[in-house]
């Protein structure tokens, strides 16, 4: 690699934080077990100073783990780390920032109700004698924080809890900015922003790489690991199956090296025949939505409707709004011709509406209890008998459902906090397939699931559909839904900006439907 | 496929052999407890002290065993104890009533207790699911407004002279155990079943552990969080009887401080405080622990003060002992 411009600009004054000199890190053998799993097998690894080095994998490889240890959150089992030659262990994430070495998690680690200026400077608040806060330092040293990813506009005074998601995650970034860093971790930074937020990201580590900052790059958007990073180590089954300079590999021989097969090239999904009309929508109103945001749209028995946007554009809201998520919202909902009134979930899924959320863990499932209690939970009339349940009828429900998706699991009583993201997901199915909902909504049904995983929920919707079902898909991954959908409508900051037909598919024509409200403003 | 689901394979099988020893480890603790004080005081295991253990915990057991209703939907009742003295009041003064033939009074005293109780719970319920409200601050409220309403729907004064068929009650024995020890327990099985066997149950710990996926499956917490509430309530009507038919008296004051000693039991028993996980037969086990304790260090001459103290210590070691459980069944 080339020379570092070591700590070439900026210092403390203005809150500059920089990379201090080398950042070289070298892991050597390095394993770590889990009760009943092999996290980490091996890993040898020479990161240069000043490179950024991607990290690719499935969900489940060993990507986490590795940064587990890294920040001191675990210990490894085997092998070591040197830190520019000296070696590196730290024993708790204290260590790892006294070393150096920043983590921006996926989670976001922030203080709701506390300024945005605390939360950047939490670890050492600047403090005047006898314990007082120095509230002018800290706003000084936020306010540079702050400009060093691109949130000149936020106030250092601001509670945390009124920024957006995508704010709160370039938050995280400038935190881990703060003071002498020699290595940045980065774990899916960009899985929350818009493309355009993303953009900005992508400027403040360019600048920090210009710098000479270390940095470890984690994402599954391959496009990014290319434009980003000088080289990318791929993970599997917690081993390490190659490290190449990105300019020498191209993302399927990447792919190929994360799954170890190649992926057939895949056939459209959708394509049954259409029966009745199963679902239609009258001039709704999602919450949040701008006062003319009226959606109209139909779907029809055995088709894959889609729903494309930048995120924010209101998808999420739309499907919340049929499914009375958000209580009553103005608007008519039809099924099956007839106009149903819905004011909470209990009346769209008597109308045999189900709704897969985006958060699984949070919304979908009951997370402690087993398979059996999450597959039944929708419909637990069917597996009772005058107000006593019938543990058999839950368990049989379960194998039933779980062999018919081929869900990964030991048993009916496995809790659904053990399974896998694919198969939590395919639990989540399974609840409402059981409860015998013909329209099924799903909002974002393949995130956090690796590539095997969604190609089995891809054939899956695929063959629910052909059943004669009904589905709505709302997604932020355009590839998936042209995969996926017979039709994608396409919202705009809260407005129904168009519908694509399966002949006019492009990535283009979608996009340029999702950017056309900001056209407009911009116009205007 | 079939195959694959029904045989599991030895690490899950050891890992459930680990949950039930996990689980079992309140009776353990239970009966070195036994032990211990079979051999420090000689009279702990003799019959009549043991009917002094079971009758002295029947009523933490029938308060317990509501509680745990309404700490595994997720929510805690602190008004058990005033509710009860309401209760009380109100049965002795119904009871008391001119012109009713004994069994009638004793009927209508009975169903008036029962009543308070049961509205007193979904009041708690209500108002705490309607507006969302965390139900430790409602009841707090309720705390009050019952313990102010037993003082004053009596003016103060303790209600005595109640009928001798209703006294009777209290101090009857069934195959040598106190009947009303006996009663908590039908009533703790009726509570397990239902928690176990029937789809009310099941509501209650899926809300106790996630009431936005149940709100999103179809279901409305609302109801069950307030039928919850109301099967606490229902319980403490139930102890209210048992304390005035043991007592032949009721004053507006009793049951102060009865809520922390169920609240103890259930958590003991190892019943999570943020609701969805735990059982009745750890409530069980937990009021015992707590009876046995009280009783065995009375018989040893330990002081009252210390008794407390040593109470409150075993407390804190069951919480420090369940985020111990908390743990292996996460890393499991």
């Amino acid at each position: 690699m080339t020379a570092i411009p070591a700590a070439a600009a900026g210092s403390g004054a203005n809150g500059g934080p920089d990379a201090g000199a080398g950042g070289a890190l070298s892991l050597r053998g390095l394993g770590k077990r889990f009760p009943g799993v092999v996290a980490l097998d091996g890993v040898s690894l020479e990161i240069t100073a000043g490179e950024m080095h991607a990290l690719a994998g499935e969900n489940g490889a060993g990507k986490s783990s590795l940064i587990r240890l890294l920040a001191g959150i675990h210990r490894p089992d085997d092998g070591e780390m040197r830190l520019d030659g000296v070696p590196y262990a730290p024993t708790a994430p204290i260590d790892a920032i006294r070393a150096g070495v920043r983590v921006v998690h996926q989670e976001l680690n922030l203080l709701p109700a506390l300024s945005v200026a605390e939360n950047l400077l939490f670890e050492r608040l600047p403090r005047r004698g006898g314990g007082f806060l120095d509230r002018r330092r800290m706003d000084e040293e936020a306010r540079a924080l702050l400009a060093r990813v691109g949130l000149d506009a936020v106030s250092p005074r601001t509670p945390v809890e009124q920024l957006g998601i995508a704010q709160r995650q370039l938050l995280e970034i400038a935190r881990a900015l703060r003071g002498e860093g020699r290595v940045l971790i980065l774990d899916e930074p960009t899985a929350t922003l818009t493309p355009r937020e993303a953009g900005r990201l992508f400027e403040q580590i360019h600048a920090l790489k210009a710098r000479g900052m270390t940095m470890i790059y984690v994402s599954h958007h391959l496009g990014e690991i290319f434009s980003l990073c000088d080289r990318v180590s791929v993970l599997r089954n917690g081993r390490l199956v190659s490290t190449e300079r990105t300019v020498d590999t191209d993302p399927p021989s990447l792919v190929r090296a994360m799954i170890g097969r190649t992926l057939a090239q895949q056939a459209p999904v959708s394509g049954a025949t259409l029966g009745a009309e199963a679902l239609r929508v009258r001039s709704l109103l999602p919450r949040n939505a701008p006062p003319d945001g009226r959606i109209d749209f139909s779907l029809r028995y055995g088709e894959i409707l889609g729903i494309a946007g930048l995120v924010g554009a209101g998808r999420t809201e739309v499907l919340r709004a049929i499914f009375g998520a958000d209580g009553e919202r103005p608007g008519t909902i039809e099924r099956d011709g007839r106009p149903v009134r819905i004011r909470a979930p209990r009346d769209a899924t008597r109308a045999g509406i189900g709704l897969l959320t985006e958060d699984r863990k949070a919304e979908g499932l009951v997370l402690p209890m087993s398979s059996a209690v999450n597959t039944t939970l929708g419909a637990l009339k069917r597996v009772a008998n005058g107000g006593f349940l019938r543990p058999r009828a839950e368990a049989d429900a379960c194998r039933r459902y779980a062999a018919e998706l081929a869900t990964r699991l030991s048993g009916p009583h496995q809790p659904a906090v053990e399974l896998s993201g694919g198969n939590q997901q395919k639990i989540v199915l399974a609840k409402w397939l059981f409860a015998e909902a013909r329209v099924l909504m799903l909002d974002e049904p393949t995130r956090g699931i690796d590539v095997g995983a969604k190609a089995e929920i891809y054939a899956l919707l695929g063959r629910l559909a052909a059943e004669g079902r009904a589905i709505l898909v709302v997604s932020s991954e355009l590839p998936e839904l042209m995969h996926l959908c017979d039709r994608v409508l396409v919202l705009s900051r809260g407005h129904l900006a168009g519908k694509v037909a399966r002949a006019d598919f492009s990535e283009e024509r979608i996009l340029a439907l999702a950017y056309s409200r900001f056209m407009r403003q911009a116009a205007s | 496929m079939p195959d694959a689901l029904t045989a599991a394979p030895p690490a899950i099988r050891w890992r459930r052999s680990r949950l039930l020893l996990r689980d079992a480890g309140i009776g353990i603790a239970l009966l070195a407890m036994v032990l211990f004080f079979a051999l420090a005081a000689p009279d702990f295991l003799s019959g009549a002290n043991v009917g002094n253990i079971l009758t002295q915990i029947t009523i933490n057991l029938i308060l317990a065993t509501g509680m745990t209703f309404a700490i595994l939907v997720g929510g805690i009742d602190l008004s058990v104890g005033a509710v009860m003295a309401l209760c009380a009041v109100v049965a002795g003064t119904v009871m008391k009533g001119d012109g009713l033939s004994e069994p009638l009074a004793v009927f209508l005293g009975i169903a008036a207790s029962l009543a308070v109780g049961a509205v007193a719970g979904a009041l708690n319920g209500f108002v705490s699911s309607f507006w969302s409200i965390p139900s430790f601050i409602v009841t707090l409220g309720m705390l009050n407004v019952a313990r102010g309403s037993a003082l004053e729907v009596t003016g103060a004064r303790t209600i005595y002279d109640f009928p001798d068929s209703f006294i009777a009650f209290g101090t009857a024995t069934l195959f040598g155990l106190p009947l009303m020890f006996l009663l908590a327990l039908l009533l703790l099985l009726v509570g397990w079943v239902v928690l176990t066997r029937t789809v009310f149950g099941r509501m209650i710990y899926a809300i106790g552990n996630n009431d936005e996926a149940v709100r999103l499956s179809g279901h409305r917490p609302f109801t069950t969080k307030v039928a919850a509430f109301t099967v606490t309530g229902l319980c403490v009507g139930i102890a209210a009887i048992v304390y005035v038919t043991r007592l032949s008296i009721a004053n507006p004051i009793l049951g102060v401080g009865f809520e922390l000693n169920a609240i103890a039991a259930v958590i003991i028993g190892g019943t999570s405080l943020s609701g969805g996980r735990g059982s009745l037969v750890g409530t069980l086990l937990g009021a015992v622990i707590i009876g046995v304790l009280s009783n065995g260090l009375i018989l040893m001459g330990v002081t009252d003060f210390i008794r407390q103290i040593i109470t409150g210590l075993v407390i804190i070691g069951a919480v420090i002992l369940d985020s111990y459980r908390a743990r292996l069944s996460r890393a499991a």
